[in-house]
């Protein structure tokens, strides 16, 4: 029991960051389809670095890295060009998706590594994603920056007028953000689950996606969301520590999709969206041309 | 930009004919080859040897070409599953759970009428083929509905639902064909229980039968988005749903719709796959490689812009690029995985010439005039 309790938080840990990052990229207007994308690219080449070179810190600074670079390389298609959102972020997905599994194939198999060494028996990670989003909270609603972020979500037309550059805002968080989607690929790989498959993944970045939506843009909602997504992936790995007998294994793998489905649905109904209001950013997934 | 007294400007396209949208296509396709040519490079082979190695077993080789045709079939009725939402302007990457939904009532008929017990079984193939494909069909046609449901009623985002149901649908799979799933092979293989000869459909010179149904859906899928009231109100509804609502468009029946028919033509794509193409009649233990094959569709359909005669060409390419691909994995002995890195090069370099399909290059000559540049 104590064993799920720890390896849930630890599959929330990825939620969290891979969420965190497409929460980032959204409040300043930039929707980013690709998370899955960005993760396995992240996972692979960190997995890659960190055994070829035995070292984490690379693994992890690859992960970071790449997953920058696609970050920009979405905001340069969709902020600079100008392009529909939804299919630059397709364009990073079926990259990553297509790309990795070429390149992560010789390395099929365990890392080979020491594990990561874990504090208060958790991964280090869990409470740096507990830290990150602390951050991120108070940065989005209680500073400048995060003024100037939401500003650009909401309204760039607007803000650019009162003087902040929407370009600059909005590049800065797409590569912040697929920094953190890269890590979290990388933290998978790399502490998580350090074994390299083919589309590994499998859904994860599609479900932080969700879960953004479903945390209405606010930090703290989005920690909770992840904390009971990875209770709920882990559950769906091994029910029979928790409710045994009940279904077959596959079925139970099915448990997290439908349930996303499910949330999603109930935030479109009426009585929801009466109750909690639209947090969306205005201007989400709309490129903004300077007059 | 600018160089010398030249200046570069991009100018937003209004209109552009059938040919220059080829172009760009053809460009964007003759890019995504230059470009993966790196990874030929990086693996120690001459691309243009590997181009050619591809291309020629898949288009002139005895082996080859059957199996690119079986290939086009498939991605042809991909393509449309991808096709037939974006023209309303909506995201079904579902085609894969679709498929798989496809395939699973194609081999719940047979089945139901005792198929699994035995492969010489006396099935009657004027009954059993015809529901085979029926059901294919409506099991893929179930499946895309829910997205399109949850779209049309909730306006739910149909990206994120038919992903989940890929998934789910790959995890259906599995509970039925492994473990003693009511689907699993007799033989305890993990795989399905194979089909009876008896429901073997008719090959015309290797060819399955499908190959009609796949161009028949062609021409009638270009004369209804083209030349009918659903078509209209189809691409009405995908050039601003609102305006659609105004002029009397349902915005419930559209989405709904589009993902029907949609599932549809990927679940028989698994018909083809599974039921149709020769040496499988069966789902195949790697059943999750053809269901990542189905995500071709989303490309070819980008590529076609939408067009369905206009996918042909683009599926029959990439089928023998995906089929040449494989081939050379094994014949130059590079690591697994050569189709699938292709699509994902074909896909981001399609992604950047979107931008060519919305604006064009201008060349315009500064120096003597300063205003020259003003083109609106």
């Amino acid at each position: 029991m104590w064993e799920f309790i720890i390896r849930s938080l630890e599959a929330s840990t990825i939620f969290i960051f891979a969420a965190l990052g497409e929460l980032i990229d959204q409040r300043s207007g930039v929707l980013n389809v690709g998370v899955e994308g960005v993760m396995l690219f992240g996972a692979t080449l960190g997995f890659i670095a960190a055994q070829s070179t035995h070292s984490y810190w690379l693994g992890f600074l690859v992960g970071i890295a790449i997953g920058g670079l696609l970050g920009l390389l979405h905001g340069f298609l969709s902020i600079t060009l100008g392009g529909d959102q939804v299919v630059n972020g397709m364009g990073l997905w079926i990259l990553g998706f297509g790309l990795t599994t070429y390149i992560g194939n010789p390395y099929t198999g365990p890392l080979g590594m020491e594990r990561i060494p874990t504090f208060l028996g958790l991964s280090p990670f869990f409470y740096l994603g507990i830290v990150l989003v602390a951050v991120t909270w108070f940065l989005l609603s209680r500073t400048s920056l995060g003024l100037r972020i939401r500003a650009v979500g909401e309204n760039p037309a607007v803000a650019e007028v009162s003087g902040i550059h929407v370009t600059k805002t909005r590049y800065l968080c797409v590569t912040v953000g697929g920094m953190l989607m890269g890590l979290a690929g990388a933290i998978y790989a790399l502490d998580y689950n350090p074994v390299w498959n083919y589309n590994f993944l499998g859904g994860w970045g599609f479900i932080a996606l969700a879960l953004v939506f479903f945390s209405m843009w606010n930090p703290v909602i989005l920690l909770g969301g992840s904390l009971l997504y990875g209770t709920l992936w882990q559950l769906s790995l091994n029910p029979q520590l928790l409710l045994p007998g009940i279904m077959s294994r596959y079925l139970w793998r099915m448990v997290p999709f439908a349930a996303t489905i499910g949330v999603l649905l109930l935030m479109a109904t009426r009585w929801f969206r009466l109750r909690w209001g639209a947090a969306k950013p205005e201007a989400l997934g709309k490129p903004y041309a300077k007059e | 930009m600018s160089t010398g007294k030249h200046r570069l400007k991009f100018e937003k396209r209004v209109t552009f004919a059938g040919w220059q949208a080829a172009l760009i296509s053809g460009l964007a396709i003759a890019f995504a080859l230059a470009l993966f040519s790196l990874i030929f490079i990086l693996a120690r082979i001459n691309p243009l040897t590997a181009y050619q190695k591809m291309l020629a077993y898949a288009f002139t080789n005895r082996y080859g070409l059957p199996l690119t045709i079986n290939r086009f079939i498939f991605l042809l009725l991909c393509t449309y599953a991808f096709i037939i939402p974006f023209r309303a302007g909506l995201w079904n990457i579902g085609m894969t759970g679709q498929f798989y939904m496809g395939a699973l009532s194609t081999f719940a008929v047979v089945f139901a009428f005792g198929g699994k017990a035995s492969r010489h079984a006396d099935l009657s193939p004027e009954l059993v083929i015809p529901l085979m494909l029926l059901a294919a069909a409506v099991g893929g046609a179930a499946f895309g509905a829910i997205a399109g449901f949850l779209r049309g009623r909730f306006n739910v985002n149909e990206i994120v639902v038919t992903m989940m149901l890929n998934s789910i649908a790959s995890w259906l799979v599995a509970q039925m064909i492994k473990e003693g799933g009511p689907f699993m092979n007799p033989g305890g293989r993990s795989e399905s229980f194979e089909l009876p000869y008896a429901v073997y459909p008719p090959l015309i010179q290797e060819i399955p039968f499908t190959i009609f149904l796949a161009l028949g859906i062609t021409a009638l899928l270009s004369f209804v988005l083209a030349r009918t009231r659903i078509g209209y109100q189809i691409r009405a509804y995908g050039h601003s749903p609102q305006a659609a609502q105004y002029a009397g468009v349902s915005p419930f029946k559209i989405p709904f719709l589009v993902f029907l028919l949609g599932g549809a033509l990927a679940g028989l794509a698994a018909y083809h796959y599974f039921a149709a193409v020769p040496g499988v009649y069966k789902i195949s233990r790697n059943y999750g490689y053809f269901g990542d094959l189905a995500f071709y569709g989303i490309i070819c359909g980008l590529i076609s812009l939408g067009d369905p005669v206009a996918a042909i060409p683009v599926a029959l390419l990439f089928g023998g690029l995906s089929i040449g691909g494989r081939f050379i994995q094994g014949e130059l002995h590079m690591n697994f995985g050569v189709d699938y890195a292709l699509l994902g090069v074909l896909m981001i370099s399609l992604v950047a010439f979107q931008f060519f399909f919305r604006y064009k290059i201008v060349w315009i000559k500064t120096g003597e005039s300063a205003h020259v540049g003003i083109h609106h």
